[in-house]
């Protein structure tokens, strides 16, 4: 299998996951997009919501494939004891094992860090909980906007003056996931210099807090409560989003003086830079309203994208606010590699989200999200040495099947 | 003992992608060495907020919390007299972390195709809005523009209302601290591989991409032709009753999305009336328009009489995700924060004592420290330049 010898920063390193839905699954794909090999564990008896959600076939449900490429799937039933006799071997030849099932769930399995330190003492144990793992609170639990509430971000977004309206509801689970996904290398790369493993205790409620640090930083220094300001900066002026023609809308910040003046020439009204009312920043945050009146006619009525390259043109920093339809066909997103191709395993092409980052030695990324169980054979043949006999065994009964 | 203690980092940001970068690598321990310009320092300290009296360059809250356990160097690396010196810092570090927009590297003499000549150990990472190559129009960029270029701004706030402008996001500098994480990730990742091969690399971030690919379970289906993409402010929005209500000491947010939730909400409220005109299961099959409206406006009118603590415990008891919309000052005061030890105190010299947020993740073995306050400008130049001939 070739998808073993893809390259990057993480080739040969195993990574085994038992997660659901999205934080859990995002750590696996950062990990296998930097080359590691991810080995989903997964039972039909207790599914990802994500693979039946919404569709009749498991191994194809849209919300699953987007979030799994390039991953493995070994299929094992974890309410039997054999089960997880199976997976502690496999944790034994694992490097690092990512967890975000319910509170408790893996010390009820029998697959906590002290139990797993057993069969595999360098292990690095990743361990995701709303709240982290104790605490007078880690017995809770939530969905992603949850998080953005508890964690002090959703009350940052809103309109001047009015209720929060928080984030988008999908924010919240991936960066939960970035920050998992950071704290296993840097506990990787310990472990290789040291041959120490260890347990990393995440927390998504911080990790929304982590986000907003300076605004929180400020509330310690000078104990203010911030609120949602609509699109205005403390730093800038005009800074803001404005309506474009169609219900298109632009985002325009200028960072200083120099930047207004050119606002000011690319409105035709080049006077304007010399108006008392918006001459420097403390003018022009005071007059923010008559600022902000006074673009929003101005951009009423142009296209967005015309209208954020002449800005460009003038060193102006502006860009279309992107739909969805905007996202999927941005040239520069598909000329970057960032939506790419690969195959499942039936030769089928599939378009996916790809990595962030593109490095010198990066790891090939070709394979789509795995069928349930796809990798039985590899994981209990190659990985764990188990015959076929005993393989067969297993899968009559519906161990691993 | 710190995971990145044997690393030294040179960190030549100057704004808050790069700037959070380095904090995420010397709060395990890496040594981190700042260049700023000489008596003008990195353009983070003349940002807000500002507190204490004196040295208007240290009062920065916002450059305290940024560089905390790093070192600071006089040194303006675009300087062609302190190439030299700049040469042989290059010789002594690990990583190299810039923010600067693409092509000036290559003028500073570290050019991404070709620095590995000269430092092939060296680790070279650039965090830029679009990577190293954008197009004609989008060559300029703040974090505003980033958001709204990578699809979360659209779709800012849930349910938003049309004709109103879409939000940017909660707070500054969150598409800065995004783009950080993938670049600190992608650092110490390579760094592993480094143990094995000897070799260092170029690293390009693109903020925009890292923002979109947070929205990869929505966006994947898209791009897969799974899901419809539309010019829709609601494209990446679920539906339901689920939101933000006024409570009487401020909000809470309610999910409700399972037949378990509703039954949480039945038992809290005392079996109401209201709620018996609703089929059974309605939020899985019946979700209808109008419903979610009727119970929403049952919910609002029974908040606005609770208090989000009080409430947020007793539902979490019956399985109803109900939870109260923190400010930073309820998370100082939270039980599991301090449990936790998530704010830790530091002196600093301009500022005073005070607490800071550390890190979201706790590992065992090597626990993330704050053991030293943002530096003054230039305060380990003699000290970590001696002997360069500076």
């Amino acid at each position: 299998m070739t998808q073993r010898k893809r390259g990057g920063p993480l080739q040969g390193v195993r990574v085994v996951e038992l997660t659901k839905v999205w934080a859990g699954p995002y750590v696996g794909k950062l990990l296998s997009f930097l080359g590691a090999e991810v080995i989903r564990v997964e039972s039909l008896e207790s599914l990802d919501v994500t693979r039946t959600f919404g569709v009749a076939d498991i191994n194809k449900a849209p919300g699953f494939q987007a979030v799994n490429p390039q991953k493995l799937s070994v299929q094992i039933d974890m309410k039997q004891p054999q089960g997880i006799a199976l997976l502690k071997d496999l944790l034994a030849r694992a490097d690092i094992v990512v967890e975000n099932l319910r509170p408790g769930a893996v010390r009820r399995l029998g697959l906590g860090y002290e139990a797993v330190r057993q069969v595999k003492p360098d292990i690095v144990y990743v361990s995701m909980g709303m709240w982290g793992s104790e605490g007078p609170l880690a017995y809770q639990t939530g969905y992603a906007p949850c998080f953005a509430a508890l964690g002090g971000v959703s009350l940052l977004v809103g309109y001047e003056g009015e209720a929060p309206a928080g984030m988008n509801v999908r924010y919240a689970d991936s960066t939960f996931g970035a920050a998992a996904a950071y704290a296993a290398t840097v506990a990787l790369l310990h472990r290789r210099r040291t041959g120490v493993g260890q347990f990393v205790d995440v927390s998504a409620v911080e990790c929304m807090t982590s986000m907003i640090g300076d605004t929180v930083m400020e509330s310690l220094l000078k104990g203010t409560v911030p609120l949602g300001r609509g699109n205005r900066h403390p730093d800038m002026a005009p800074h803001g989003v404005y309506p474009c023609r169609e219900g298109e809308w632009i985002s325009i910040a200028a960072a200083g003086d120099a930047d207004w003046a050119r606002l000011c020439e690319a409105m035709g009204q080049p006077g304007l830079a010399q108006d008392t009312r918006f001459r420097d920043l403390a003018a022009r945050k005071a007059a923010e309203d008559e600022l902000d009146r006074r673009l929003a006619a101005w951009t009423a009525g142009r296209d967005a994208a015309g209208l954020a390259a002449e800005l460009q043109g003038r060193g102006l920093a502006a860009a279309r606010s992107q739909s969805s339809v905007d996202l999927v066909a941005d040239p520069h997103l598909w000329g970057n590699g960032f939506f790419r191709e690969v195959h499942t395993s039936e030769g089928e092409a599939r378009s996916i989200v790809g990595p962030s980052w593109k490095m010198t030695r990066e790891a090939a990324i070709g394979a789509a999200a795995p069928r349930l169980g796809e990798h039985n054979a590899y994981v209990l043949g190659e990985i764990l040495g188990l015959s076929p006999e005993r393989q067969r065994e297993l899968a009559e009964a519906g161990v691993a099947r | 003992m710190s995971a990145l203690r044997p690393y030294r980092v040179l960190e030549l940001s100057e704004s808050v992608a790069g700037e959070y970068c380095g904090k995420l690598l010397a709060d395990f321990g890496a040594e981190v060495i700042k260049l700023e310009k000489p008596g003008e320092g990195s353009p983070t300290r003349r940002l807000g907020p500002f507190a204490g009296t004196g040295e208007a360059l240290e009062r920065s809250g916002l450059f305290a919390y940024l560089n905390t356990n790093k070192r600071s160097v006089s040194l303006d690396p675009a300087d062609p007299a302190a190439a030299e010196t700049l040469r042989r810092l290059l010789e002594r570090v690990d990583v190299v972390i810039d923010d600067h927009a693409p092509g000036w590297l290559k003028g500073i003499g570290l050019d991404p195709q070709a620095f590995s000549a000269a430092w092939p150990r060296l680790l070279l990472c650039s965090i830029t809005p679009y990577g190293q190559t954008p197009p004609e129009d989008r060559r300029h960029a703040q974090d505003l523009n980033v958001f709204h270029a990578s699809g979360w701004g659209y779709h800012t706030p849930t349910g938003a209302d049309e004709s109103r402008p879409p939000l940017n996001g909660a707070g500054r500098f969150l598409p800065s601290y995004e783009a950080a994480l993938d670049s600190a990730m992608c650092i110490v990742a390579a760094l592993y591989e480094r143990e094995g091969s000897g070799q260092g690399q170029f690293i390009e971030v693109s903020a925009q991409q890292v923002l979109a690919s947070r929205v990869d379970y929505v966006l994947g289906q898209m791009v897969a032709g799974d899901m419809d993409v539309s010019t829709r402010r609601n494209a990446l929005d679920l539906f339901g009753p689920a939101g933000i209500f006024r409570c009487r000491d401020g909000y809470a947010y309610i999910w409700m999305s399972a037949p378990s939730h509703w039954d949480g909400l039945r038992q809290l409220l005392g079996d109401p009336e209201w709620m018996k005109a609703f089929p059974e299961r309605w939020l899985e099959r019946e979700c209808t328009p109008p419903r979610v409206a009727e119970c929403r406006r049952h919910i609002a009118a029974w908040l606005a009489t609770q208090d989000k603590e009080p409430v947020a415990a007793e539902a979490q008891k019956l399985g109803l995700t109900l939870v109260p919309v923190n400010s930073a000052e309820d998370l100082k005061g939270s039980p599991q924060y301090r449990h936790r030890g998530y704010f830790a105190e530091l002196e600093h010299p301009v500022l005073g004592r005070s607490l800071y947020p550390t890190v979201p993740y706790k590992l065992s073995e090597t626990p993330a420290r704050l053991e030293s306050p943002a530096p003054l400008l230039g305060q380990d130049t003699d000290r970590l330049l001696a002997g360069e001939g500076a």
